[in-house]
C-alpha cells in the first residue's frame, strides 16, 4: 500500500517537472531572482510607509478624509486611507457574500446529487460552473464597463462569483452528509426546501459555516485586487500606489492592513464554527497548566472533566 | 396463505382495527437482484409486527421498501396512508441531526404536522412547541432538551428519535432495531414509553428486531424472513 502510494507520488512529481521544464523556456532567469527580490525588497518595499494610517494634512494644517470631507473624528486613523478603504471593502465583501451565499444555497440543493435527480443536478452545477469560470475580477471589467467605476461594479462581481465557487464548495458538503436524516425527511413526505431548511443545512452547517467565513475572507482579499479596475475599496488605493509614482511602501503597509484583517476574520471564524463543531465537546487545554508539573495538570482536567460529566449523567 | 385472516382480528389490548392500511401484493425486494420474493401481506390499523431474521437478510431492505425510499423490483406495494407526515421511520443509524438539539430534532417530526408553505421559515406553531414539551416529559428527556444530541448516551439518542416519530402521528411507523444495544432498564422504559404512545395514537408498529425475545413480548404478529421468503410465525396464523 505505502509502495503504491510512493510510487503514484514519484510519478505525479516527474510528471509535473516534465510539464515544467516544457513550460520554462529560460533557467537562467531563476540565477537573478533572489538578488532582485532584495532590492526590491529593501529599496521599495521596507520599510512599510504608515502615513497610510493617518489622515491626509491639506496645507491650512487641517486633517481630511481621502473624499476631501474634513476629518470631524476624535481617533485620526478613521479618517485614513487605510480605515476607509477598508471598511468600504469589508461592506462590499459582507453585502456580496451575503447575497452571494442566499442565492449559492439553493442552487447548490440542487446541483447535490443526494438531494435532487441528475438531469437537474446537473443543469445547476452548469450554471455554477459558468459563474465561476469568469474570475471576479473579468467581471469587475465586464461591470465597470457597463456601469462606470464605483463599488457597485464590485459588489455585483463579487456576487456572481460568490455565487459559482460557493455553490460548489456548499454543493460538495451536503453530498458528504449523512445519508439516515436524509432518508428519513423522505419517508416522512417532507418537500425539497424542508429537507434543505430543516435537515441538510443543520447537518451541513460546519462546513457551509467555515465555507461562508471562508468566501468572507477571499472577497476581502479580493477587495484589494478588484481595485486594480477601479472597483472601489481598498484595492483602488493600493492601485494608486503601484502605479506611478510608485508608491510600493504604502502599497505595501495596505497590504498588511488587508493581511490583518484576513486574519481577524479567520479567528472569527474558529469562533463561529465552534458553536457547530465536536470541538466544542474537546476540553482545550489552558495555557498555564504547561507550568505545572503532569501530575498536577491531569488532576486539574479530571476534575473538571467529572464535573461537566456529572451534568449529562445527572439528566439519565 | 400470507394473507391475513380478518375474522382473526381481536388483539390482546384490542387496539388494532380492521382497516387495512397497508397492502404489499407479490413483492420481491432488494438492490439488483431479490432479497426476499413473493411477499404478499396485509397490515392493519393498531398492530404491532416484529420482522425477524438473520443480519444481511433483508429485514432492513423491506422497512425501506415500504418506506418508500427504494422501489420493490416486483410487484406493488399500496397503502392508505397519507404522504406527508403517514410514515414516521426509525433508521437504525437514527438520523438525528447531531449538531442540533434534542427540541429541534423533535421538532422536525412535528413539521409534518404544518402546512409546506409555512413549514419552511414558520416550522412552528404554539400548539407545536406544547406538544414537544409534552412528548420530551413523556419520554422523560424534557432536561436535555437544549443539549446538542451528539453528546448524548445512546439511550437517550433513541429516546429523542421516538420522540420526533411519535410526534408526528403517524399511522405506520417503521423501527428498524430502535432498541439496538440498550441496557434492559432503558429497553424496559423505552418500550413502555412506545407502547403506550402507539397504542394512543392507534398507530401501526413495524419493527425490525434482533432480540427474538423483546420481539415475541412486543408484537402481536411476527414476520420472519428465511431464506428468500417471509413467513409469519404465531400470531393471527396459527
Amino acid at each position: 500500500m505505502n509502495k503504491k502510494l510512493l510510487l503514484t507520488g514519484l510519478i505525479l512529481f516527474i510528471l509535473a517537472w516534465v510539464f515544467l521544464d516544457d513550460l520554462v523556456e529560460d533557467w537562467d532567469q531563476i540565477e537573478n531572482a533572489p538578488e532582485n527580490l532584495k532590492i526590491f525588497f529593501t529599496e521599495d518595499l521596507w520599510p512599510p510607509d504608515w502615513s497610510v494610517l493617518e489622515a491626509e494634512v491639506w496645507v491650512d494644517g487641517s486633517l481630511h478624509k481621502p473624499n476631501g470631507d474634513v476629518c470631524d473624528e476624535s481617533i485620526e486613523l478613521f479618517c485614513s486611507k487605510a480605515w476607509t478603504g477598508m471598511v468600504v471593502t469589508i461592506k462590499m465583501a459582507f453585502i456580496a457574500t451575503l447575497v452571494g451565499a442566499i442565492i449559492a444555497i439553493p442552487l447548490a440543493s440542487i446541483a447535490a446529487n443526494n438531494l435532487a435527480p441528475l438531469p437537474i443536478n446537473l443543469a445547476a452545477r452548469i450554471i455554477l460552473a459558468g459563474l465561476r469560470s469568469l474570475p471576479s475580477i473579468i467581471w469587475a471589467l465586464l461591470f465597470a464597463i457597463a456601469l462606470g467605476f464605483g463599488p457597485l461594479p464590485g459588489i455585483l462581481a463579487m456576487t456572481l462569483y460568490t455565487i459559482g465557487y460557493l455553490g460548489k464548495l456548499q454543493y460538495e458538503a451536503m453530498e458528504g452528509i449523512s445519508n439516515a436524516p436524509l432518508e428519513l425527511g423522505m419517508a416522512m413526505g417532507l418537500t425539497h426546501s424542508e429537507r434543505l431548511f430543516h435537515i441538510v443545512i443543520p447537518e451541513s452547517s460546519n462546513h457551509l459555516l467555515s465555507q461562508l467565513m471562508f468566501m468572507f475572507e477571499y472577497n476581502v482579499r479580493h477587495g484589494a485586487v478588484l481595485g486594480l479596475v477601479g472597483a472601489g475599496g481598498i484595492g483602488m488605493y493600493i492601485d494608486n500606489y503601484i502605479n506611478p509614482p510608485f508608491d510600493y511602501d504604502r502599497a505595501f503597509a495596505l497590504l498588511i492592513v488587508v493581511f490583518v484583517v484576513v486574519v481577524i476574520i479567520d479567528l472569527l471564524s474558529m469562533i463561529i464554527r465552534s458553536f457547530v463543531t465536536e470541538e466544542g465537546d474537546v476540553r482545550r487545554p489552558k495555557w498555564w497548566t504547561v507550568l505545572l508539573p503532569a501530575g498536577a495538570a491531569l488532576d486539574y482536567y479530571n476534575h473538571k472533566g467529572n464535573r461537566q460529566n456529572s451534568q449529562v449523567e445527572e439528566s439519565e | 396463505m400470507d394473507i391475513v385472516d380478518e375474522s382473526a382480528m381481536e388483539n390482546i389490548n384490542g387496539s388494532i382495527s380492521k382497516d387495512k392500511i397497508l397492502m404489499l401484493r407479490n413483492i420481491s425486494i432488494g438492490y439488483n437482484k431479490p432479497l426476499v420474493s413473493k411477499i404478499s401481506k396485509d397490515i392493519f390499523g393498531g398492530e404491532i409486527i416484529a420482522i425477524l431474521g438473520p443480519s444481511g437478510i433483508g429485514k432492513t431492505t423491506l422497512l425501506r421498501t415500504i418506506a418508500g425510499l427504494i422501489r420493490p423490483l416486483s410487484g406493488e406495494v399500496s397503502h392508505k396512508i397519507p404522504r406527508r407526515g403517514g410514515i414516521g421511520y426509525i433508521p437504525q443509524k437514527l438520523g438525528l441531526i447531531s449538531h442540533s438539539s434534542v427540541r429541534s430534532n423533535i421538532a422536525l417530526g412535528a413539521i409534518t404536522r404544518r402546512s409546506k408553505w409555512l413549514s419552511v421559515f414558520f416550522p412552528l406553531d404554539r400548539k407545536l412547541r406544547n406538544d414537544i414539551e409534552n412528548a420530551m416529559k413523556s419520554l422523560h428527556i424534557q432536561d436535555l432538551a437544549d443539549l446538542p444530541v451528539r453528546i448524548l448516551s445512546g439511550g437517550q439518542q433513541r429516546r429523542v428519535a421516538i420522540a420526533r416519530t411519535l410526534i408526528q402521528k403517524p399511522q405506520l411507523i417503521l423501527a428498524d432495531e430502535f432498541l439496538g444495544e440498550l441496557d434492559s432498564e432503558n429497553v424496559k422504559s423505552i418500550v413502555e414509553a412506545t407502547q403506550k404512545a402507539v397504542t394512543e395514537l392507534g398507530a401501526t408498529l413495524l419493527m425490525v428486531e434482533h432480540n427474538e425475545e423483546r420481539a415475541l413480548q412486543m408484537a402481536d404478529r411476527v414476520w420472519r424472513i428465511k431464506g428468500n421468503e417471509l413467513v409469519e410465525e404465531g400470531g393471527f396464523d396459527e
